[in-house]
């Protein structure tokens, strides 16, 4: 089936130019982000490090610092374009974003609940995330489901931003409730991927194997279901499974990520925004832009992050959101609300 | 004939109701806390006697606390009340679209001084000024009606809730402490003058809705039919904006971002009175009572330890709301 994936979606040579460039985005964002950082160690220190030379201060801050930021941001960003990606082709609606449908708001509320009750393991917090992220996910269809919101993209983001208050403002009662977690989860709550230790990137490693297998699964059933609901079925497939092992998908993607990094809005609008622009309407196509896309940006928002406020660190959360609501501000303004 | 008075008097039942559950609220939390005080001798003080015990506790603590809780809570409601109905959408709330969180960063702001001598309260209605007349511009010529407005709005907050982080996470551990309140909704951090202030912008408020008030009402029809009834859309819309701008910004001022209030007052309010009608006087009432029952909560439950107002609106309401979004059927005004 991946093989089919791979080549129906590389045969149309429309489509290999903007993976190209993407990918060469990846390469530079990748680059940038481990010569450039807050500290001392400038990006000519850190350029002789790349060709195996180089001071030992730099050679520790590039290999033990920067290259597992690196690749937490290269899973992090992945994770969250996909999610979105398949949350948009599932709702169709251009705005179904895992931030503001309560998908990470719920991945962020059971890790409050679980770093107060102690929780320090890493595959702990991996499951618990990602059971938050599924509850999350399944009250809000749940919601558009059984209120027919689907068809209204407005009505769909209301009551995602009115879930996401909620478990905001439960989890900031929570912090009262104990000073020591607190302090953990405001530093996770506004998102970073600084110092993420590697036994966490493999802690979910597991989860984001299935979900790949669950996303080539779903790929073409989803992109027969863009056609609508009957002509799915028409093609032979169940739009009620499909629908679940979507939901499954995005629940393990976002818990992955959040539990990596925290809750990270706009990722996973911004970039499918920008896949579909240079790819178009078909889904399949989609995802593939989306996986250079993704780290692409979030390694981009992370490099800024360390260097606009040197010799500080700016929350990644706050950089995503800086630069997504802006996004968000422009699909809307773009005429009609294009619905996929 | 008989139809219309007793509709006449269903909505009078239920703001006697509602004034009651407030006398009732406020009565309760003039009495109970670490000092117990019964109900005469609250009397006996509130005449201007009374034992100096009572009177410090009740004038200087409890009494201001009640007022500002009885006015902000008002303003929420009532500013919740109105852009539910001109948004036709019972989630619109100043909250949702971000008003609130636009507010709460002003006044963060100004907290933690960055460069900034305005007293917080005038700096959040500010905030909450940009912030919506800035999603009225990027909304473009749809204006209050539609998705834009909503959307818009939600972008809005959440840029104005990252930067309240980064001014959080920027500065030193007191001062974040100090505007910690800010960003919950405490009652606790009310500054006087600002309690005053949103006083006036009630009334004005208050007025302006109440006249607004039949206009409003035809608004819960498609535009033709408002049209045709002889609404002045465009104005009633802007004018009611700009008040539920006016209240919301200044009860932000007081306590912080309760947005839960103004979601939940005018659906307790509609639900008691009559339907078809838009229960502007019933939701400041409720909001009222709410708050200022949430607030004693918040000081009784986990006492010695005071939870903010702000988290027990949004746990008290939480159940209810996640009832109103997967419940299948709706009422009109979903």
């Amino acid at each position: 089936m991946a093989a089919t994936l791979f080549r129906s979606t590389l045969a149309s040579c429309a489509f290999a130019p903007p993976l190209s460039v993407a990918v060469f985005f990846v390469v530079v964002t990748a680059v940038a982000s481990l010569l450039w950082g807050a500290g001392p160690v400038s990006a000519a220190d850190a350029l002789p490090v790349l060709f195996g030379q180089g001071s030992e201060e730099a050679r520790f801050v590039v290999t033990e610092l920067r290259l597992p930021r690196l690749v937490t941001g290269i899973v992090t960003g992945l994770s969250l374009a996909i999610a979105g990606a398949l949350l948009q082709a599932l709702t169709r609606n251009p705005l179904a974003e895992p931030g503001l449908l309560g998908v990470s708001g719920g991945s962020a509320f059971a890790v409050a609940v679980a770093i107060l009750l102690g929780a320090s393991s890493a595959t702990m917090t991996t499951l618990v995330s990602q059971t938050g992220a599924l509850a999350g996910c399944s009250l809000v269809m749940l919601a558009t489901r059984s209120r027919g919101l689907a068809a209204d993209p407005v009505r769909l983001v209301l009551a995602g931003a009115t879930v996401t208050g909620l478990l905001l403002s439960l989890t900031s009662v929570l912090m009262l409730a104990d000073q020591r977690a607190a302090d953990e989860i405001r530093f996770w709550i506004t998102g970073s991927i600084a110092g993420t230790p590697l036994s966490h990137l493999r802690a979910v490693l597991p989860s984001l194997v299935v979900a790949g297998i669950l996303v080539v699964i779903v790929a073409s059933p989803l992109a027969a279901l863009s056609l609508g609901e009957r002509t799915a079925m028409g093609l032979g497939h169940r739009p009620g499974r499909i629908r679940v092992l979507v939901i499954v998908a995005v629940a393990l993607l976002v818990g992955a990520a959040t539990a990596l990094a925290g809750p990270l809005v706009f990722v996973g609008l911004v970039v499918p925004y920008i896949a579909r622009a240079a790819a178009g309407p078909d889904i399949r196509k989609t995802l593939w832009l989306c996986l250079p896309i993704g780290p692409a940006l979030l390694l981009l928002a992370d490099t800024l992050a360390r260097v606009i406020a040197a010799p500080s660190e700016l929350p990644l959360g706050v950089i995503t959101a800086l630069i997504g609501a802006p996004v968000l501000l422009i699909i809307v303004r773009s005429g009609r609300m294009p619905t996929l | 004939m008989k139809t219309f008075a007793m509709t006449r008097q269903r909505n009078l039942y239920a703001n006697l109701a509602l004034t009651l559950a407030l006398v009732i609220a406020a009565t309760a939390s003039l009495a109970l806390g670490t000092v117990a005080i019964p109900p005469g001798a609250i009397i006996d003080v509130l005449a201007g006697g009374g034992d100096t015990i009572h009177q410090f506790v009740i004038r200087e603590l409890r009494l201001p606390r009640v007022l500002a809780g009885v006015l902000t809570g008002a303003a929420f409601a009532l500013a919740g009340c109105m852009m539910q109905t001109i948004a036709r959408n019972r989630l619109a709330t100043p909250g949702i679209i971000g008003i609130d969180n636009a507010a709460t960063a002003f006044a963060v702001a100004s907290v933690v001084g960055a460069g900034l001598s305005i007293a917080p309260s005038a700096m959040a209605l500010s905030g909450a000024a940009a912030a919506t007349a800035l999603a009225f511009g990027l909304a473009g010529a749809n204006g209050t009606r539609g998705y834009r407005f909503i959307i818009a709005g939600l972008g809005i907050g959440a840029i104005a809730g990252a930067i309240t982080q980064v001014m959080l996470s920027r500065v030193a551990i007191d001062a974040a402490n100090a505007a910690f309140p800010w960003t919950v909704g405490s009652l606790n951090a009310r500054s006087q003058d600002a309690v005053q202030i949103l006083a006036i912008g009630l009334v004005i408020g208050y007025g302006l809705a109440i006249a607004l008030g039949p206009a409003l009402k035809t608004l819960q029809f498609s535009d033709p039919v408002a049209i045709n009834l002889g609404t002045r859309l465009k104005r009633i819309r802007t004018l009611s904006l700009a008040c539920a701008v006016l209240l919301t910004g200044l009860a932000v001022s007081v306590a912080g971002p309760v947005g839960m209030v103004a979601l939940l007052a005018p659906e307790l309010a509609r639900a008691l009175s009559r339907p078809g009608k838009v229960p502007l006087t019933a939701s400041a009432l409720a909001g009222a009572a709410f708050m200022v029952t949430a607030d004693l909560a918040g000081r009784l439950v986990l006492s010695p330890l005071e939870l903010p107002v702000g988290l027990v609106t949004a746990i008290a309401g939480s159940p209810y709301l996640i009832w109103i979004l997967v419940k299948p059927s709706s009422r009109s005004l979903s």
